[in-house]
């Protein structure tokens, strides 16, 4: 007979780790009988976690002057992987969608400086700056 | 002393590792990955400024372009996507853009940005897809303030945060 997820999960856990589970389905109100429901819920709390993280969002925890950083491997795997990748798939919150929407709706009114970026692109004697190197600070 | 732009290659590997900035990422970047995504995984393209001849070759900055698709995170109804183009939205990201620290002050960061701004222009004018935004991520604040200064708009709040221009009035 084909196990569920949640008895071959069931197996699989050492004891300290189901102590853990046990522990957080206590402090979330659950019953012993709920541990699918611990899951879910578990699942649910960490994947906002990795969207935020992929998001490239700080995560940390914040009462008054207080902040807490959260600290763990699996985003800090992430964060490198973010680094590394170039972004080709741009996923915006709801919040940046609101934002691309206004500037969607107020139209465009060109800066002095994009302006003259234009107007340099467009001359055929466009020359680049001159560099002088900087000496740094042995 | 005049410099010029090239397409990183093999050939301006020797070059790489003498570049400084004070964000270690975009040092990393070059020497690490932009050489792969150009050439093996075709991920991006970067542009180098290379200064002097051959032999005495340096490199003063640098800029990454590729294509780049807007999607949303989530699917919640929001009153304001009817106002927008249907989603996805093809755009034109400049994934890097950086100048070595020794180089800074003089133009240079000013004169990449017009590059890599008229290499979108030109590809959204006659190239064979279209795109409605250029795209960038401004790594702190003072890369905020100058893609500012060039009408760029943030839509986060937190760094690194995405700025965008709307290429549309642009192309008219």
């Amino acid at each position: 007979m084909k196990s569920s997820p949640v008895s071959r999960f069931q197996a699989q856990v050492t004891p300290t780790l189901d102590e853990e589970l046990n522990d957080l389905r206590e402090r979330l109100g659950l019953r012993e009988n709920q541990k699918a429901d611990l899951l879910r819920e578990i699942a649910a709390l960490a994947a906002w976690v990795i969207r935020q993280a992929e998001a490239g969002r700080k995560i940390e925890a914040r009462r008054g002057r207080e902040v807490e950083i959260l600290h763990s491997p699996a985003i800090e795997r992430l964060n490198r992987r973010q680094e590394e990748s170039i972004g080709a798939r741009i996923a915006l919150s709801d919040t940046e969608v609101e934002r691309l929407a206004e500037i969607f709706d107020r139209g465009f009114a060109l800066t002095p400086a994009l302006r003259s970026v234009l107007s340099n692109l467009a001359d055929p004697q466009r020359k680049p700056p001159r560099l002088t190197w900087k000496k740094t600070a042995a | 002393m005049p410099f010029r732009i090239e397409v990183l290659g093999r050939r301006h590997r020797a070059l790489l590792d003498d570049f400084r900035n004070q964000h270690s990422s975009l040092e990393n970047y070059l020497r690490r990955f932009a050489l792969r995504h150009a050439e093996k995984d075709l991920l991006a393209r970067t542009f180098l400024a290379i200064e002097g001849s051959a032999g005495t070759e340096s490199l003063a900055g640098y800029f990454s372009l590729t294509a780049a698709s807007i999607e949303r995170s989530s699917v919640g109804a929001i009153e304001s996507l009817q106002r927008l183009p249907g989603f996805p939205i093809p755009a034109v990201l400049l994934a890097r853009l950086a100048v070595d620290q020794r180089l800074q002050g003089q133009g240079l960061g000013r004169y990449l940005f017009e590059e890599a701004l008229g290499l979108t222009l030109q590809l959204a004018r006659v190239g064979p897809v279209a795109f409605r935004l250029f795209v960038t991520d401004a790594i702190d604040n003072g890369a905020k303030e100058f893609y500012e200064r060039f009408g760029l708009i943030r839509l986060g709040d937190e760094f690194p945060c995405r700025m965008v221009l709307d290429l549309q009035p642009l192309l008219k």
